[in-house]
């Protein structure tokens, strides 16, 4: 399943200073497409342009189009709330609020106004399975989320994100705090989840790209460099650029 | 969004509500606000007030219990701070209820104590002096409270790194942690100022609501803001609303100007990042 | 070596301590002994809890002081809690830098402003405002509910506005991108994480509101029995003070009175102190 999105001619602003530029691409459905590219070069950019979290952001201006089912989803006119409710985020430090691990998982839920207790159990049960968190913290719902590791937290947060059905998930960078062994769990989760939602997942891990992802695209200076499949993009890169990033010559 | 409009309307209304006080403050003050307001002296009768006295007193006042409350409070904010003590430890933990309580108590219960100990057992007067003892009695706890969230702002490692080469407690945190937190402190010390100048309960009691014609310390000692209360609750002269507002302008122009460069220069100080 | 080079600031430092700890101490101490005369007197406790002031006749019923406070206390608190709360809320939002510096420097400003003013404003405003909605004097318990409530405002808002800006921009982010609009991180997230420092903030302003004195005695209008009403006429337990002090000197039975009213304000500020510290650490 999933949803593809087309990205047009995306362009963006930090007062005056210039942080995307024209950028155009598309994500198939269900693919899971890796973005990399030197720190600062637009990534987190991209992705909060996607799910509009740049319009919190007073400085920010943007041009563009990004088109959902043939919705430009960025035109002021959309409802915002439903495209959030379609794409996921799942940030770079695990945020899950000072509530229960319950209450974190069904937090969304219930902002759509889903008080049936019944129905929000199924749901956050149904999520943290799917985030591969269940069988640590069954029989825990009701402890504080804080009092998980950072792996697991970081699992609640996208079992949080699950749970109220997206079919698009952005993950910006989301194993950059995580020790090795999370990393690998929630690298095995994506690849569990490929398939089901429309993944793009921000990451400087190189490796991390090439194992889970489908498709990857090089960043460079706010603008897109290339897009290909992984393999490809590792092995035989198009853009000079690309192959001097990889290989560890190009300077940030 | 129906909730956040709500609170832009109800700020609306606040603001308004403070214009329109400062606003009125003004208007009614404007007409006596003169040069011979500034350097004559009350005189009910002839319906011709000055405030050169008060403000006098109230720069003294103001002056001398800053002088010594602003190092006491720091001293007692090293010691509880700098000498290594745990937050909970049976030391700390008396002595910050201790000086949270003082913090808010009333001014007035002060005033009650000062004037049994100073006046009554002491034979001091009411005058500029009883005011003073009391101002600083008032005054220590709020000192100790900005030293002390001042050092508190200062990261350990700092401390660490001065400890490590060798440096006693005192000399780090003379020589390293209180540079560190000037900007706070400034900060602090410029509230002081405003609530000593604001103070008004306390020095009625303490202090008096007359004005000797040479300056004492052992002569009474009206405040403007003592002034202000004076005039409005049982003055006679015939233009005492303006007088009172003309004077209340005079009060909030000090505090402003205090306040807004002391947050100025913290800012400064801190170099320039938002606090 | 370092030990003996500090000896003499330590000696300083706690010396200075000790004396803050001695003033402190002594100040409850000097009220305790004001107050120990009236524990010779027959039936002391039934006397202070009753509702009739005249301390010539021995009668020293504090109810009408622990009633104007409470009722004004509470009324001040009613009024500027949704006022300060706005205020808060709107300067949390993302604001620019410049507006939300400017804004926050002049409600810093306007904490400072003296009690007098707002008295001042109160007898030229307020109180006029009452005699013509309710008729009666003007001077009352409202008035001074509402002074206090205009005169606490930038404090609570000050504090309020420190609580929401403590909760992390991660999550407001997090609440953002599950589809909460606005409002809805307000009430489901953010208010209950602020929630501590929330409830502390209201407990200073309700110390602010007990302790002043000056601004509430110029509109309360002074009078000492039971006040039947909010737009009746009485006195506060500061007002009292402030008012009977000149009346009686230290080492009559009134002025004894005055220091079980002194005392009763300290153990309540003391009391708040600690059901602040329940809550979050200590400021
Ligand atoms: N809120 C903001 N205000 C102003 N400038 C910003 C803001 N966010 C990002 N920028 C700037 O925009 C550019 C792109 O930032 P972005 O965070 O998208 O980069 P990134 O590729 O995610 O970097 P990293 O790999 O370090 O996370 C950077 O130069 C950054 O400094
Ligand atoms: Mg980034």
């Amino acid at each position: 399943m999933g949803l593809d999105i087309h990205v047009n001619k995306l362009s963006v602003w930090y007062r005056g200073h210039q942080a995307l530029r024209q950028v155009s691409l598309d994500v198939n459905a269900g693919e899971v497409l890796a973005l990399i590219g030197p720190s600062g070069c637009g990534k987190s950019t991209f992705l909060r342009a996607l799910n509009r979290l740049l319009d919190e952001d007073l400085g920010a201006r943007r041009t563009g189009q990004v088109m959902m089912e043939g919705v430009d989803v960025l035109a002021p006119e959309h409802d915002i709330t439903a495209l959030r409710r379609r794409v996921g985020m799942v940030f770079q430090t695990p945020n899950p609020f000072p509530f229960s691990i319950f209450d974190n998982v069904a937090y969304g839920l219930r902002l759509q106004g889903t008080n049936d207790a019944a129905a929000l159990r199924r749901t956050v049960e149904e999520s943290l399975r799917q985030a591969a968190l269940w069988d640590e913290v069954r029989g825990k719902l009701r402890r504080p989320a804080l009092a998980l590791s950072g792996g697991q937290q970081q699992r609640l947060c996208i079992a949080r994100a699950l749970a109220v059905g997206p079919e698009v998930l952005l993950m910006d960078e989301p194993t950059a705090s995580l020790d090795p062994l999370s990393t690998a769990r929630i690298e095995e989760l994506i690849g569990n989840l490929r398939g089901r939602y429309t993944i793009v997942l921000v990451t400087h891990n190189l490796r991390q790209a090439a194992r889970v992802s489908d498709r990857t695209a090089f960043f460079a200076h706010g603008s897109l460099v290339e897009i290909g499949p992984t393999r490809q993009i590792f092995t035989v890169p198009q853009d000079p650029r690309t192959e001097e990033y990889l290989t560890g010559r190009m300077e940030s | 969004m129906v909730l956040h409009l709500v609170a832009l309307v109800l700020t609306g209304v606040a603001a308004a509500l403070f214009a329109l006080i400062i606003v009125s403050l003004v208007r009614q003050g404007l007409p006596s606000l003169t040069w011979r307001f500034l350097v004559g002296s009350p005189n009910e009768r002839a319906g011709d007030n000055g405030i050169a006295p008060e403000l006098m007193n109230t720069a003294f006042l103001i002056g001398v219990t800053w002088l010594v409350t602003a190092p006491l409070g720091l001293l007692v904010a090293i010691f509880l701070r700098e000498y290594g003590f745990r937050r909970r430890s049976a030391v700390v933990r008396p002595l910050n209820h201790l000086r949270a309580t003082l913090l808010s108590a009333p001014t007035v219960v002060v005033a009650l104590v000062v004037y049994r100990v100073a006046v009554g057992w002491w034979h001091w007067p009411v005058s500029l002096a009883t005011g003073c003892l009391t101002l600083a009695v008032i005054n220590w706890p709020f000192m100790v409270t900005v030293a002390e969230q001042a050092l508190a702002s200062v990261p350990q490692s700092y401390r660490e790194a001065s400890l490590g080469l060798g440096a006693t407690r005192f000399a780090t945190a003379v020589r390293v942690v209180i540079p560190a937190a000037l900007s706070p402190l400034i900060e602090g010390w410029g509230l002081a100022v405003a609530r000593l100048a604001g103070e008004s309960a306390a020095l009625v009691i303490t202090a008096g609501v007359n004005v000797s014609r040479h300056f004492s310390l052992w002569g009474p000692g009206e405040t403007l803001a003592v002034h202000i209360w004076y005039i409005r609750t049982e003055g006679v002269s015939v233009n005492r609303d303006a007088e009172a507002a003309a004077t209340g302008v005079i009060l909030l122009l000090l505090i402003a100007a205090v306040v807004w460069s002391s947050a100025r220069v913290a800012r400064m100080l801190s170099g320039g990042e938002p606090r | 070596m370092s030990m003996v080079r500090d000896r003499a600031p330590t000696r300083i430092t706690a010396a200075a301590t000790a004396t803050f700890a001695v003033v402190g101490l002594g100040l409850i101490a000097a009220l305790l002994l004001g107050a120990w005369p009236l524990i010779g007197e027959p039936r002391p406790l039934a006397n202070l809890l009753g509702g009739l002031w005249d301390p010539l006749r021995g009668a020293y019923g504090l109810a009408p002081f622990f009633v104007g406070t409470v009722v004004v206390t509470a009324t001040a608190m009613a009024l500027t809690l949704p006022f300060s709360l706005a205020v808060a809320v709107v300067l949390s939002r993302p604001l620019p830098d410049g507006v939300r510096l400017g804004a926050t420097r002049v409600l810093t400003v306007l904490t400072a402003v003296p009690s007098v003013i707002f008295g001042w404003w109160g007898l030229l405003a307020v109180v006029p405002w009452v005699r013509a909605r309710f008729g009666g004097a003007g001077f009352s318990l409202l008035a001074a509910g509402l002074v206090l409530a205009i005169m606490v405002t930038p404090t609570l808002s000050l504090l309020f506005y420190q609580a929401l800006r403590s909760v992390p921009r991660a999550f407001r982010d997090g609440s953002a991108a599950l589809g909460a609009t606005p409002d809805q991180t307000l009430v489901r997230m953010e208010l209950p994480c602020a929630l501590p420092l929330l409830i502390q903030a209201v407990l200073i302003a309700v110390a602010r509101a007990v302790g002043e004195t000056m601004a509430v005695q110029m509109v309360i209008g002074g009078q000492t029995v039971l006040p039947t009403g909010l737009t009746s006429p009485g006195a506060t337990l500061t007002t009292q003070i402030l008012t009977d002090m000149s009346i009686f000197p230290p080492g009559t039975r009134g002025h004894a009175v005055l220091d079980v009213m002194a005392l009763v304000l300290m153990v309540g500020m003391y009391l708040l102190v600690r059901l602040a510290e329940r809550w979050v650490a200590m400021p």
